[in-house]
């Protein structure tokens, strides 16, 4: 149907049109602004030009969080990604297992903060339940400061995540494997495939697409991890688990370093893009015959 | 799913900074410069006082707004931790500015007054008679540049050393004088079977304060000012050599090895369960402990004399707090007067009554949990205040320090490594 006046179609768009200025558009201008200024939030803003660039790729910590962030990316692709593809796999295999799928998604359904500060409690090294059962079954020697040493923090946070997230991948796989019919698996268990061969031989390649739109939602959401890092273990100990996010916010709110914090957040929101992008080239240029 | 997408960082950061921008006009200016001269409204922001002190501010301003026909005084009690960042900022850079605000002396108060956010008061005070109303050294810690900027409402001592004394009883332990009687204290709690030190310092400052106050000893007062002010390195051999007090307390095993991965309130946990026999903390501990465990008993002594140390031994780690008149607002005089109506012997006596402590003399004199009073005293005899890291200095430069003794104290570096590291964050920040 033609409107009566042209510019009727732009008023429907202008309540979303506002919101998105007021909520996206005004502060990421903003901040693009902000990011070559020293500010310290109240004072005067001062013109710094490009030092807060230079400044960032300089400073040790924020490089060495894009090298904690790539470790936690690359644990979480395998504990999220992978475990939900096998969990998919498992709870798919044969009826009768909607109690496990429910049990498997509760985690997603759960505050992330709320589910940081359990998690806190079974890894407490002094009266944690993780520490307590390995005393209980003779494996003392196995016990850990689990956030509080390096070599395991960032594990740990890993692994959390992996608990938390597998179940939502498992959904989407679960969804993805419900797509593929029927007679091509009963056609497969007539030639005498077994499960695990269906899964590894079938329902895995012909989900493909949705494995790679699950890699990308794990890496761009992985690299903007926050709210685990920061009520684990703040970053700590000695940084070793500082990730963009915990160490952009640490420099906005604690040292009031706004012009800078806004620099960091656009260099990593340069870098999410960027890794968006060549991974949707990356996929162009691999794409094979799709279900 | 998790904290937002693609642009969400982005737009968090812009919205803070949106925030701290409020509606702050194009000069720059705050409320005060925009604020009709008709509004009889004095605002007043500061950390939230709790349920007992706050009905001595609602005391506060009613003898204010009795005293001053028209006159309306609307309070801003904020969250610590979102005043202390996001909060204050956002407030002096808003459409309705702070007439008054509260704020920690240090860094953060130097700040403000390079900001322009901090009036002169000192004359007025004196003027009024407030000033004399005060123990001696009470405004100590209030000045900018030789101005008086900072009304005292109190002083913290940031870290002494608590003990169970239940534990140094059965011991038969007293609270040593020198750093050698303290080792001597943590080897036979050792060899009881009992931790020495129980710590929280996942966020860095508990230990951060303790060892700023230990290195202050060692390296001196100025040295140690020095390097927080980037004005000489950190890494020399005198302060690795002084850092190495956190390493042997690392090596010998006098501390919980759970000392970097649990917050402060999980250490004071370990301390009042009697898993430890000492915390180095503030005098907030006082409050904690009427809290979470009333029936606990302990004291405290300050940070033994260090043998060979270059800083005052009598030292103590501490930070006043006040109440700043915001130097933008047009409300100067008036602002001047409530400060004058909080120092007020009777309003004083009800702040102590209600658990804060008092530096007025009336305040003074009407007794508080001995614990606190006897803090007190030790911060307004101290012969030399030391500021925290923290609160004194630099974040990004306390940081560093924080780091580098928190790396020391959990053993995953040397004193030299540690104090390298941080040097570099802090040259980094030249």
């Amino acid at each position: 149907m033609k409107p009566n006046r042209g510019w009727t179609p732009y008023l429907f768009v202008l309540p979303a049109f506002v919101v998105f200025t007021i909520s996206i558009l005004i502060p990421v201008v903003a901040t693009f602004g902000l990011s070559f200024t020293r500010w310290d939030g109240s004072g005067p803003l001062k013109f710094k030009g490009f030092a807060n660039y230079v400044r960032a790729f300089h400073d040790s910590v924020y490089v060495s969080s894009y090298w904690h962030v790539l470790i936690y990316v690359v644990a979480t692709i395998i504990l999220e990604v992978a475990a939900g593809l096998l969990l998919a796999g498992a709870v798919s295999a044969r009826p009768g297992t909607t109690f496990y799928r429910v049990a498997f998604f509760i985690p997603v359904m759960l505050p992330l903060v709320v589910i940081a500060v359990l998690w806190s409690f079974v890894l407490n090294p002094d009266f944690g339940l993780l520490n307590a059962g390995l005393d209980a079954i003779g494996l003392s020697s196995w016990k850990r400061v689990w956030l509080g040493d390096p070599n395991t923090a960032l594990l740990a946070i890993s692994v959390i995540s992996g608990w938390i997230f597998a179940g939502f991948y498992m959904a989407i796989f679960y969804a993805g494997f419900a797509r593929i019919p029927k007679d091509i698996i009963e056609s497969a268990r007539l030639d005498g495939a077994g499960e695990w061969t269906i899964f590894r031989r079938m329902k895995v390649p012909l989900v493909r697409g949705i494995t790679e739109i699950a890699i990308l939602l794990c890496i761009t959401g992985g690299v903007q991890v926050f709210d685990l890092v920061f009520v684990l273990t703040n970053g700590g100990p000695y940084n070793t688990t500082e990730v963009p996010t915990t160490y952009l916010v640490k420099t906005v709110f604690r040292d009031q370093e706004v012009g800078y914090g806004a620099a960091l957040a656009v260099i990593l929101t340069v870098v999410i893009a960027l890794i968006g992008l060549l991974y949707s080239r990356l996929r162009r240029k691999t794409a094979d015959v799709e279900f | 799913m998790r904290m937002s997408r693609l642009a969400g960082v982005v737009a968090t950061v812009g919205a803070a900074a949106l925030l701290l921008a409020g509606c702050s006009s194009s000069s720059g200016g705050g409320a005060g410069t925009s604020a009709s001269p008709s509004d009889q409204v004095l605002r007043v922001a500061m950390t939230e006082p709790g349920a007992d002190l706050e009905k001595v501010w609602q005391q506060v301003k009613s003898e204010y707004e009795a005293a001053h026909p028209g006159w309306t005084v609307q309070y801003n009690f904020q969250n610590d931790d979102i005043y202390s960042t996001v909060g204050l900022p956002s407030l002096l850079s808003g459409g309705n500015a702070p007439d008054i605000y509260f704020e920690w002396s240090g860094n953060r108060l130097q700040t403000r007054a390079a900001d322009g956010y901090a009036a002169s008061i000192g004359d007025q005070l004196q003027a009024k008679g407030v000033i004399d109303k005060y123990v001696d050294g009470a405004f100590g810690g209030t000045t900018v540049d030789g101005k008086t900027v900072m009304f005292p409402i109190g002083k913290d001592v940031s870290n002494v050393i608590w003990y169970n004394t239940d534990i140094f009883t059965k011991l038969g332990l007293t609270a040593p004088t020198t750093w050698a009687e303290l080792d001597a204290v943590n080897a036979k709690l050792k060899a009881a079977g009992i931790t020495p030190y129980a710590m929280g310092n996942k966020d860095l400052w508990p230990a951060g304060n303790w060892n700023g106050h230990l290195l202050s000893r060692i390296v001196g007062e100025q040295a140690y000012a020095d390097a927080l002010n980037m004005k000489s390195p950190l890494d020399s051999p005198e302060w690795v050599a002084a850092m190495d007090q956190m390493k042997k307390i690392h090596d010998s095993s006098w501390i919980n090895d759970s000392v970097n991965s649990v917050s402060d309130n999980e250490g004071y946990t370990l301390f009042f369960t009697g898993k430890a026999a000492m915390t180095p903390i503030g005098s907030w501990l006082v409050d904690v402990r009427n809290e979470q465990s009333p029936k606990f008993n302990m004291d405290w002594f300050n940070l033994p004399a260090v043998d060979g140390g270059k800083g005052n031994q009598q030292s103590v780690l501490g930070v006043s707090t006040g109440l700043v008149v915001n130097a933008k607002s047009t409300k100067t005089d008036q602002a001047v007067d409530f400060l004058s109506t909080v120092a007020g012997d009777d309003i004083q006596k009800a702040f102590v009554k209600a658990g804060s402590s008092s530096l007025s003399k009336a305040g003074a004199a009407t007794g508080l949990n001995p614990l606190s009073e006897r803090l007190l005293k030790l911060i307004e005899n101290a012969p030399e205040i030391v500021a925290p890291p923290d609160t004194g200095y630099n974040l990004k430069v306390a940081d560093a320090l924080n780091t580098a003794t928190s790396a020391v104290l959990g053993g995953a570096m040397s004193s030299q490594d540690a104090l390298t590291q941080a040097q570099q964050k802090i040259d980094a920040l030249k």
